[in-house]
């Protein structure tokens, strides 16, 4: 019964996830949504295929520094003292401020080149800020139980047949609870771009309009085009469209968070 | 400290990235100065702002905002707690089936309500009152929208859960005591397991600050408040430095005004655990 409840639940979560799938198939789309623009459509498949390519290359790059700062940190516990002490510091301020910072130096770079250039700056630089808000608790979701397990387990066993402390590590990296932990930060650090990146996207769509960095589309920055379609003699389908989507994602990844949780338990 | 340390170190690292001369950094510097001894015309480049009315701004708007956020975090989070481990126990001991299936139900909603963004909460909230959205609203749609209602609330669930099991807890729920199933309080089964759970909650909380203050930011921008969100986008669209410094400037300081009034609780309360905690 147990496996087959979540057998069902990794069903749901991959109908959560769909959006993301039909948006690289457009044509699935052709007889839905007849309703509405040619324009609107196309800003609507190319905000999501942009948000998939932001989440994936996010992911890759955040786990990536992740996996080795967290392994170096209990590999060298004075490193790891100065990464936590750097951390702690990055945390402290407010991560639509980071992402902010990060844009303003490029804005202009990002105003003056040809749409194509400046959208892949514009990724690159909201990868490389989300990483930064993203790596405090990631990194802390991989040293606490890699620590645990180091410390308090199996290092006094492991260590008394001789196996270096790397050695030891590479083999914790492998076990349940790990492979538990890193389910749970890529899962986390998903749920974290997605929302920082809708809500930095609609803030600017707020402030700028158009004009505004960064340059690559995002869903946020389409539902705030679109927010006066909430007024009176508006069409709200054109604000609540990107909306559920993302409503949709969003659950995928807080019901896999969930699980983990409750593995963790 | 940090909020000096932090906006100098932001602002020399923009200052640096779109390179402006060394005159810049000095004129900027004593703008910040001015700012810092509470000048009625800070800026030098742009007159007419005074330093007291953006830390008004931060002090009148922004700072309150995150406070009633906190507290309403810390109530949903705690309401939360206690009923969901009574009624684990309830289940254990009694074998209730009827409210884990209500408080399935729960779960369901709050995960829903966490996977709403927070700007469309904002705006569906914002196109209803207008700039005269109570406070109470905006803070209660900024903690259980967006997410950080529910993690702080499955934060302390999971420590608590954990308490349940250990035999101080099972010792005490034989003293008879009330179970505290809608909230913690004193001198019941729930506030015993708190008890346990606060010191790892509250630097939970104070972690959780620049999440507040960021959600707090991003109403003050949709809503139109003149708090410091709506401050720094001004600051960006008119590239007014000074005023970017001053507004980066309050908004650390009441970060970190808000961590410290948190971290002030768990030494009062737990002080032989706060060094170990922070």
């Amino acid at each position: 019964m147990k496996k087959l409840f979540k057998y069902l639940q990794n069903f749901c979560i991959i109908i959560l996830v769909l959006p993301f799938l039909v948006v690289w198939v457009p044509s699935i789309l052709d007889g839905f949504l007849t309703g509405l623009s040619p324009a609107y459509r196309s800003s609507l498949v190319l905000s999501f295929q942009q948000l998939s390519i932001t989440l994936l290359a996010t992911l890759l790059f955040a786990a990536l520094i992740t996996l080795t700062l967290g392994y170096i940190s209990i590999l060298w516990s004075a490193i790891g003292k100065i990464i936590a002490a750097v951390l702690e510091a990055i945390e402290s301020v407010p991560a639509i401020l980071i992402v902010l910072f990060s844009y303003a130096p490029a804005a202009r770079y990002l105003a003056s080149h040809s749409e194509a250039s400046s959208s892949a700056v514009s990724l690159m630089i909201f990868i490389f800020a989300a990483t930064l808000t993203i790596l405090p608790e990631s990194i802390r979701g991989i040293t606490l139980p890699l620590g645990e397990l180091y410390y308090r387990k199996y290092s006094l066993s492991f260590r008394s047949y001789g196996f270096r402390r790397s050695k030891i590590l590479a083999v914790l990296m492998r076990t349940d609870v790990m492979r538990h932990a890193f389910k749970r930060i890529a899962a986390g650090i998903l749920l974290k771009i997605l929302v920082l990146d809708c809500s930095f996207g609609f803030i600017i769509q707020l402030g700028f309009g158009s004009y505004g960095t960064p340059a690559h589309a995002s869903p946020g920055a389409l539902i705030a085009a679109n927010r006066d379609a909430l007024f009176q003699g508006g069409y709200p389908l054109l604000f609540w469209l990107p909306v559920l989507p993302l409503v949709m994602i969003s659950i995928a990844f807080l019901i896999t968070l969930t699980n983990n949780k409750e593995n963790e338990k | 400290m940090f909020a000096v340390l932090g906006t100098m170190g932001l602002v020399s690292l923009y200052f640096l990235s779109i390179g402006v001369p060394i005159e810049k950094y000095a004129d900027a510097g004593y703008s910040f100065f001015l700012l810092l001894t509470g000048s009625t015309d800070f800026s030098m480049a742009n007159p007419g702002y005074s330093a007291s009315a953006i830390i008004m701004s931060g002090a009148g708007i922004t700072l309150p905002l995150a406070l009633i956020s906190l507290v309403i975090l810390v109530l949903i989070a705690l309401s939360v707690a206690a009923i969901s481990t009574t009624t684990e126990y309830l289940e254990k001991k009694h074998g209730n089936k009827i409210i884990p299936k209500l408080l399935t139900f729960g779960k369901a909603v709050s995960i829903l309500l966490a996977a709403i963004p927070l700007f469309v909460g904002f705006w569906v909230f914002g196109e209803k009152y207008g700039n005269n959205a109570p406070f109470l609203l905006i803070a209660f749609i900024t903690i259980t929208l967006g997410g950080l209602g529910w993690d702080a609330s499955r934060f302390l669930l999971i420590d608590m859960q954990r308490q349940m099991g250990t035999t101080h807890t099972m010792v005490f729920s034989t003293l008879g005591l009330p179970l505290g199933r809608l909230f913690p309080l004193p001198g019941t089964f729930s506030g015993y397991l708190l008890s346990s759970s606060f010191p790892r909650f509250i630097p939970y909380l104070a972690g959780k600050v620049p999440a507040i203050i960021g959600g707090v930011t991003i109403a003050e921008i949709i809503f139109s408040f003149p708090g410091l969100g709506s401050t720094l986008l001004d600051a960006l669209l008119a590239r007014n430095t000074d005023l970017l410094i001053a507004s980066v400037f309050i908004l650390l300081c009441v970060n970190a005004v808000v961590t410290f009034i948190v971290k002030t609780v768990l030494f009062f309360l737990y002080p032989r655990l706060y060094e170990k905690a922070i």
